[in-house]
């Protein structure tokens, strides 16, 4: 019964998207051929999803390489943000020196680094996957410290009063109390660490969906253009859902 | 004014009996401006007394049972001796439990009860045993794999219980553990701890503002003074065991000291 209605709500959810998608396509489409808009402005939908079918291995392998960028980048975010507010959260000295220095950092358009990093990194892999981590680095670090010291402070007393130690508190009490909130900080970073990858592919790359962004608007080739933005999406998209299927598992967040 | 209820507790049997002795207790807050909370209090708690600790919002008497648990420093120059051992810190065989209940949301209502076991390296067989038990004196089986949202507020605290009862405390802090409830529920409950103490006979000290449940309660009641606070009366209750809310309410006694208290802290 409850089955039956969660399921019912999906179908419908899901016919109304299918019917919003639709209609969008068929405007686009059909006010292309109404104002007789220039394919190089604007090409026709129908245009569009056959150039992606014609590229799809380039768009695919393309992909692939943007992928790789954003999601070593991403980890390298979360990985090095959640140790770097531990670091801050656990030594005062840390916390009065580096972490003013985080946030100063932050202050700077990280954008205006990228071509630094392309001219120390080169114009592989790993000047991309660094400029996606500096993007992306910054919300895990606030989430985390934030978290850490929002531990209610009746648990906190309650864990004293059972006489635990510094770090079973940590384990049993603060990493859990602070998971929401690094969650949250996680899904924020996903998007950053994709605009990162793109960026350090447009200062500087022979591969990767940012190039072919790029390379097809300097070819005038507009169809090109929306199959690889289509494909951005896409990923991006697929991306984040990853990670808010991750993030759900922290079921207590709301409570 | 209480000497004919209560006679004084001999001071020899209450030096070899102690479960708690308070001696000359102060406690300033901030500075400045700073805010004294408590000044010379001064009290003890036999072993396997229940005890109420009775005051207006804001006397000061969560603080003192901070003091006591070894959460919160009392200023120098007085002395906490609990269980025959100065109080500084949180000592083993001293539980709390406090008006808002500490389970944590992550966990079922097992697995927070455990938790303070496991902190302690109780053996896991032992663990098991005791969780058992608790869980069958609170008849809280039913619910030992539902998470703490899932439960209302008189089974939280409830389990709240079970999270210190678990630990088996020769001593039993209780910080109005049923004050969010609603008065029904909080009767029963009330009921309840009477019935698991009867079992268990530990130490108890119970801080409330409900003069009938201090009475119906406890052994003695003392009565905290508005901020700064300080223990102004020492009042024996005089009530045959087991009590019961039908009976123990009804007898005359009841009410005198119901209204000798309602007198002391100027409620009549």
């Amino acid at each position: 019964m409850q089955a039956d209605i969660i399921k019912a709500g999906w179908l419908r959810a899901t016919i109304e998207r299918v019917i919003l998608f639709v209609a969008l396509a068929a405007i686009w489409e059909i006010s292309v051929v109404a104002f007789n808009v220039k394919p190089y402005l604007l090409p026709r939908l129908s245009t569009v999803v056959e150039s992606i079918w014609t590229f799809r291995t380039t768009l695919l392998i393309q992909s692939l390489v943007t992928a790789n960028e954003i999601i070593l980048g991403y980890i390298a975010a979360v990985i090095g943000g959640i140790i770097l507010s531990l670091i801050i959260y656990a030594w005062p000295l840390a916390r009065r020196t580096v972490y003013p220095l985080v946030v100063l950092f932050q202050g700077l358009p990280k954008i205006a680094l990228a071509p630094l990093m392309i001219i120390w990194m080169g114009y592989g892999t790993s000047s991309k996957v660094f400029i996606a981590f500096l993007f992306a680095f910054f919300p895990v670090v606030i989430s985390t410290l934030g978290g850490l010291s929002g531990t209610p402070q009746n648990l906190v007393e309650h864990f004293r009063s059972i006489r635990a130690g510094t770090w079973t508190t940590f384990w049993r009490l603060q990493l859990p109390a602070a998971l929401p909130s690094i969650m949250d900080g996680c899904k924020t970073a996903m998007p950053l660490a994709v605009i990162g990858a793109i960026v350090g592919e447009f200062v500087g790359s022979e591969r990767g969906l940012g190039y072919l962004i790029l390379d097809a608007t300097a070819q005038a080739k507009t169809d090109m253009l929306f199959a690889a933005l289509i494909a951005v999406s896409v990923l991006a998209g697929l991306l984040y859902w990853v990670v808010e299927i991750l993030a759900d598992r922290v079921w207590w967040r709301s409570l | 004014m209480s000497a004919d209820i209560a006679p004084p507790v001999p001071a020899q049997e209450a030096a070899a009996e102690a479960g708690v002795r308070v001696v000359n207790v102060a406690k300033t807050f901030g500075s400045p401006p700073a805010v004294r909370a408590l000044e010379h209090v001064n009290f003890e708690i036999a072993r396997g007394e229940l005890v109420a600790l009775l005051g207006p919002s804001g006397c000061g008497k969560s603080t003192l049972l901070r003091i006591v648990a070894g959460l919160v420093q009392a200023d120098p120059g007085g002395a906490i001796e609990v269980l025959g051992r100065q109080q500084t810190e949180p000592s083993p065989g001293v539980s709390v439990v406090f008006q808002t209940h500490n389970m944590l949301p992550w966990l079922t209502v097992e697995a927070n009860i455990r938790l303070a076991a496991e902190i302690q390296k109780l053996d896991r067989a032992e663990i098991d045993s005791r969780v058992e038990s608790v869980l069958s004196v609170l008849r809280l089986e039913n619910f030992r794999k539902s998470y703490p949202h899932q439960l209302s507020g008189g089974m939280r605290q409830r389990a709240a219980l079970g999270q210190a009862l678990i630990l088996r405390p020769q001593l039993l802090l209780l910080d109005e553990p049923f004050g969010a409830l609603d008065a029904l529920t909080r009767d029963q409950l009330n009921v309840e701890l009477l019935r698991i103490w009867q079992e268990i006979r530990k130490t108890v000290l119970l801080v409330t503002h409900s003069i009938a449940e201090a009475v119906f309660l406890a052994d003695r009641v003392l009565v905290m003074s508005d901020r700064p606070g300080r223990i102004i009366e020492d009042i024996r209750i005089d009530l045959p065991r087991p009590r019961d809310p039908r009976t123990t309410k009804a007898l005359p006694e009841f009410s005198r000291y119901i209204i000798q208290l309602n007198r002391i802290m100027g409620v009549d």
